[in-house]
């Protein structure tokens, strides 16, 4: 059963341009131009009950704009869309008891109250019995582990204590959906895996849906079943993680630079050379047809190191690729 | 219903809580406002000392005025806050917050934030009216129904120009022109002003209705001023709620001010 | 000296270049006017006198324009100096190559100049419209002296409060009062022509009548006498209060350097 169904979903807005200056306050004053954005340009997908969907893209590639349109705070210019059977801007309040929320750029938590004042609040939001409410934050802490500080107020906890806080209070009533924007946001390598298990478990148990958007692939990968790539506004990929893992995130970028001049034509076998400078090399391998092992055992033959910097392609990168694999 | 209300009484609560963290600051915030609105009666005693009385107005009814102001002030600023910081909510994009949750979202706004020093105008305002001399407790029933009436006046402007935001840009500077306006002029006797002005404070600034009104109303207990003051403060009620959700459809429609992709 | 000229004329042009946000603010100083015109015409009326204490309503009105924009125009000195104390930033302020104190002086002047001139006009222009003509032109350059040494007093209060930040953790207490005693007893309120005598005597002793009252008062009454009595108080007033300040300032900042900021 779907619990969204997005389709030919756009966004457009429009902004008024205004040149600097006194003049073009003036000018803009009277005859104003408009600037027309394409936010959202023709989306359609569907996300099945109890889903792990990823929703990566670049800044301002459209998907805080969907995320809001899915949870009815933004209108669309046009196309349709449904959420858990709901049209998110005509029945946002309805729907807003069943999906739950977390902005990693805007805290749910009152910063001077202990978390657990915040879930009470919380409970009194949702319109929740309040034996409801002990009981569900009585499993709730045992689940994310944060027992121990619920009574701390917020202000004392470290920034990965107050995460875990956080997506637990967006657990507290029941959500069937949890929309997730950008959530590790600054978090640390062990904070982020916290949240990413406990996230886990809680659709494990529960079934709730998890709709996750970052800029982070780490996160997706961690998490997400699935995943959906979107750029400019439009849908570039969509389809299983293991699916992206295996095509695209396998690639390494690597940087040399020797003490000796490089001779021309420098080339390693099963790699793609990007460039060669006058003591430096760039190339790109994919590792699942060349071992590791083998390329770096290669440089270091090929002269004396000074320098190497090996890198995960990054997410432009991944997102390129897959265009120019869209566009041929 | 029910839910909305025990909804504002669990956000009251919250900032109660919030406040008894830092129990000196809420203490020494509450005296200061009380001592505050004090030197600025001073000026009255002041006054009226020299004066005696000024068309009809004599210090125990400054007395009674002041103290429906202030405490009708105190109640809105106490529990809730935000209105008087609406305009910069909805101009950062703040809206986008509470539209995430299932409970009203002027409602929610509002009752976000506490003032804390609007207890102290509310317990100034009390102890004004009671040097104002009126013991009886018909008198203090109307007091209290005239706080009442005088802060909804009071919040419902305030959100009225405050909405402004969701349509122009420089609705925060407005705004604080608008609170310094209502007032000021509804902490001067209203017997003072007359014709054109008089016809302003009854509408455009409605100051009237935020101290003379009530005070009328507590002072003479006349039906007139009650049904006047009710009358006023149910169609400044209505025109607030309708222009709010009027601008929080056009924001969410995305040609407000600032946009995130 | 060329160079605090220079940072007070970018300060001014700095503030200048926000018109929209200065003729905004100027919108107080009408609405008090107003309100005040009502308050005094009303209370001249009563009296069925012409004069009260030596004061017309004409007087009365141009003599509160003034007091009105010495007060609204006054840039907050105390709450920046005292912010640069708490975070320690004025360690580092002390090793510029321009002096702390002149370097905020400069600063100071450049905000007060460019508020006082849009008060002015503003509170002016519905002043005349209401009473009519301002006072004698002929008094304007004493009036102009008399306002810069006043303001000069008040700087040194001012910064007095700010460098308090050394010794106590919350200012605004000292802020608070310093404002209030301005509003009653320096005339900003009421001329102080009004107070009954004793109250009189007390302001009289104390610098903050000549911050305000003195200047706005002169401009009522531009007379070499009263400009020469006036002056004569406001320089032992500033003299005592400047050296004061500067006491204060070098011991506050020896302290910083033996401890390290």
């Amino acid at each position: 059963m779907a619990v969204i169904k997005v389709s030919n979903l756009k966004k457009v807005f429009s902004s008024k341009r205004k040149s600097a200056g006194l003049q073009g306050s003036l000018r803009s004053l009277i005859r104003p131009e408009y600037q027309l954005v394409d936010a959202v340009n023709d989306i359609s997908f569907e996300m099945e009950s109890g889903e792990l969907l990823g929703f990566i893209g670049p800044n301002g590639a459209g998907k805080s704009t969907t995320i809001k349109i899915l949870t009815g705070i933004l209108f669309p210019s046009s196309g349709d869309a449904e959420v858990l059977g709901y049209v998110p801007w005509k029945q946002r309040q309805k729907l807003a008891f069943h999906i739950g929320t977390v902005f990693g750029q805007r805290p749910q938590l009152w910063y001077h109250l202990p978390a657990i004042d915040t879930f009470y609040l919380f409970g009194k939001i949702y319109e929740l019995e309040d034996r409801e409410v002990r009981k569900r934050i009585g499993f709730l802490a045992e689940a994310f582990e944060i027992q121990e500080f619920l009574e701390t107020p917020v202000r004392k906890l470290s920034l990965g204590q107050r995460m875990r806080c956080e997506v637990a209070a967006s657990f507290l009533h029941s959500p069937k959906l949890l929309l997730l924007d950008e959530p590790s946001i600054g978090l640390d390598v062990v904070a982020k895996q916290r949240i990413r298990d406990t996230v886990r478990q809680m659709n494990e148990l529960e079934g709730v849906g998890v709709l996750l958007t970052s800029h982070d692939a780490g996160d997706i990968e961690a998490l997400c079943s699935n995943v959906i790539i979107i750029n400019h506004g439009k849908i570039a990929y969509r389809d299983k993680v293991s699916n992206l893992k295996r095509h695209y995130l396998t690639s390494k970028l690597v940087e040399v630079r020797y003490a000796e001049q490089v001779p021309a034509g420098f080339h390693i076998a099963g790699t793609d050379t990007l460039k060669v400078g006058h003591y430096g090399v760039k190339l790109k391998f994919d590792t699942l047809q060349t071992p590791v092992e083998s390329v770096i055992a290669e440089l270091a033959k090929s002269g004396s190191l000074v320098d190497v910097t090996i890198s995960d392609p990054s997410l432009e990168e991944v997102i390129r690729v897959i265009y120019g694999e869209a566009a041929a | 219903m029910k839910g909305k209300f025990f909804f504002l009484i669990a956000l009251w609560k919250a900032n109660l809580l919030s406040a008894m963290e830092y129990r000196t600051a809420f203490l020494s915030q509450v005296i200061g406002m009380v001592l505050n609105d004090a030197v600025y009666f001073l000026f009255w005693v002041i006054f009226f000392n020299k004066f005696k009385e000024v068309r009809g107005w004599g210090l125990s009814d400054m007395f009674l005025m002041f103290g429906i102001v202030a405490a009708g002030f105190g109640i809105a600023a106490y529990l809730f806050g935000n209105v008087m910081n609406l305009a910069e909510l909805i101009s950062q994009g703040q809206m986008d917050y509470y539209l995430a949750f299932p409970q009203p979202v002027l409602l929610h706004v509002l009752a976000s934030r506490s003032i804390a020093s609007g207890f102290g105008d509310f317990s100034y305002g009390v102890i004004s009216f009671f040097l104002a001399g009126q013991f009886t407790p018909a008198a203090l029933g109307r007091f209290a129904l005239g706080i009442l009436l005088s802060a909804t006046v009071f919040l419902s402007f305030l959100v009225l120009v405050q909405s402004l935001a969701f349509w122009i840009g420089n609705a925060q500077m407005l705004s604080s022109q608008a609170i310094n306006a209502i007032i000021s002029f509804s902490s001067y006797p209203n017997t003072l002003f007359d014709g054109t002005s008089k016809l302003l404070l009854f509408t455009l600034i409605p100051a009237a209705f935020v101290g003379a009104v009530p005070a009328e109303f507590v002072r003479s207990a006349s039906w007139e001023s009650f049904l006047l003051l009710i009358a006023a403060a149910t169609t400044l009620l209505l025109a607030a709620s309708v222009t709010f959700h009027r601008g929080l459809r056009r924001y969410e429609s995305g040609s407000a001010l600032q946009i995130q992709i | 000296m060329k160079k605090y000229w220079a940072i007070f004329k970018i300060q001014l042009l700095n503030r200048m270049a926000y018109a929209g946000d200065l003729i905004i603010q100027s919108l107080t100083i009408i609405l008090f006017m107003w309100i005040f015109m009502q308050l005094w015409k009303t209370t001249y009326h009563s009296t069925s006198q012409d004069t009260l204490n030596g004061l017309t309503l004409h007087d009365t009105m141009w003599y509160l324009m003034m007091a009105e924009t010495i007060m609204l125009s006054k840039p907050r000195l105390s709450r920046t100096i005292a912010a640069t104390v708490k975070d320690g930033s004025i360690a580092y302020l002390l090793n510029k190559p321009y002096h702390f104190i002149l370097y905020q002086l400069s600063i100071g002047v450049g905000d007060l100049a460019a508020r006082t001139l849009f008060n002015l006009l503003s509170g002016s222009i519905i002043v005349w419209i209401l009473v009519g003509p301002p006072p004698d032109p002929r008094g304007w350059p004493l009036v102009i002296v008399a306002f810069m040494l006043g303001w000069l007093i008040d700087f040194c209060l001012n910064t007095l409060i700010g460098l308090a930040a050394f010794a106590s953790e919350e200012i605004a207490a000292f802020e608070w009062i310093y404002s209030k005693f301005l509003l009653l007893l320096g005339g900003v309120l009421i001329p102080l022509d009004f107070l009954p005598p004793f109250l009189r005597s007390v302001s009289m002793a104390l610098p903050f009548a000549y911050t305000v009252y003195g200047p706005a008062r002169l401009f009522v009454d531009p007379t070499l006498e009263r400009f020469a009595g006036l002056v004569s108080m406001q320089l032992i007033w500033l003299l005592t209060l400047g050296l004061f300040t500067l006491f204060v300032f070098n011991k506050a900042s020896s302290r910083l350097a033996i401890n390290g900021g």
